[in-house]
């Protein structure tokens, strides 16, 4: 399948490493593909710790990635460079992410303290968790 | 304690040595299969004339090759990761996270990054025991 990646933050070593990692995931998995070419709208990552942020411009089988947080994102994730794999690590059960191993504790437990913050989070879950499962490795 | 000139052979068996007696090592490490070299970019400046070539094997909690190498065995590792020299120095002391490195381009990787995310757990074991090494790196010697 023709991933359709844009990488437009070239300047933000981050960037590579996301499109890298979203590719990877994608291409090796029939499902993640359908959910890709489901995915519309824009979701923004922030690493402040590292002063990276990009945002990722979802439009059904296209992906642009943009340097800062632009285009009206709907969701906003901010957390640190040292903790945003943990995101990966999320296992997927049935069609879902799953929170009630270790990985899922642990991204809980970064919510609960504030150290992973996600913005959008109540309005658009759909969103959240097909991104969630596309950026899984598990 | 021993210590080791960093980027040599002896050093490279030291850290191969505390990796192989890591009992957390193994159980962390049993998924992981493949070889990783890491290039050392020369820093004349910091006593490092020329270019290092490591290549180091790890398989299923096991370690194997642990070598200076030339660049052809360097870029024919499954897993290749170069940078400067004060940046592989600074992972190596822990004063930057290899993660961190990565994200800010500080380290490049070439490889399966999924591979490596997924076991990133092992990556960081393995950096961790080499911070046990106690080393003289070139710019100190």
């Amino acid at each position: 399948m023709e991933l359709n990646i844009s990488n437009n933050a070239g300047d933000v070593p981050f960037a590579h490493i996301l499109q890298e990692l979203l590719a990877g995931t994608i291409e090796k998995s029939e499902s993640r593909q359908a959910i890709y070419k489901k995915m519309k709208g824009a979701i923004a990552i922030a690493l402040p710790d590292i002063e990276a942020a990009v945002t990722l411009v979802f439009q059904q089988g296209r992906m642009t990635i943009e340097a800062g947080i632009t285009k009206n994102p709907a969701l906003i994730i901010t957390t640190s460079s040292d903790l945003v794999t943990d995101l990966n690590m999320l296992t997927i059960c049935w069609g879902l992410p799953y929170y009630f191993n270790e990985a899922g504790r642990r991204v809980l437990g970064h919510i609960v303290s504030g150290r992973l913050k996600i913005q959008g989070l109540l309005y658009h879950p759909v969103l959240l968790t097909r991104l969630t499962i596309l950026m899984s490795v598990m | 304690m021993s210590s080791y000139k960093g980027l040599t052979q002896e050093w490279l068996d030291a850290w191969k040595q505390k990796i192989a007696e890591s009992k957390e090592y193994k159980e962390i490490a049993k998924d992981w299969e493949g070889s990783v070299s890491i290039i050392v970019n020369a820093a004349p400046d910091k006593n490092l004339p020329e270019t290092a070539y490591l290549f180091t094997d790890y398989w299923h909690g096991d370690v194997r090759d642990f070598v200076l190498c030339d660049e052809a065995r360097a870029l024919s590792a499954r897993f290749i990761m170069s940078g400067e020299y004060v940046r592989w120095k600074q992972v190596a002391t822990k004063e930057l996270d290899a993660t961190k490195a990565l994200m800010q381009g500080k380290l490049k990787l070439k490889g399966d990054l999924t591979y490596v995310v997924r076991n990133v757990k092992t990556i960081n074991k393995v950096i961790d025991l080499l911070t046990e090494v106690n080393t003289i790196w070139p710019d100190e010697a």
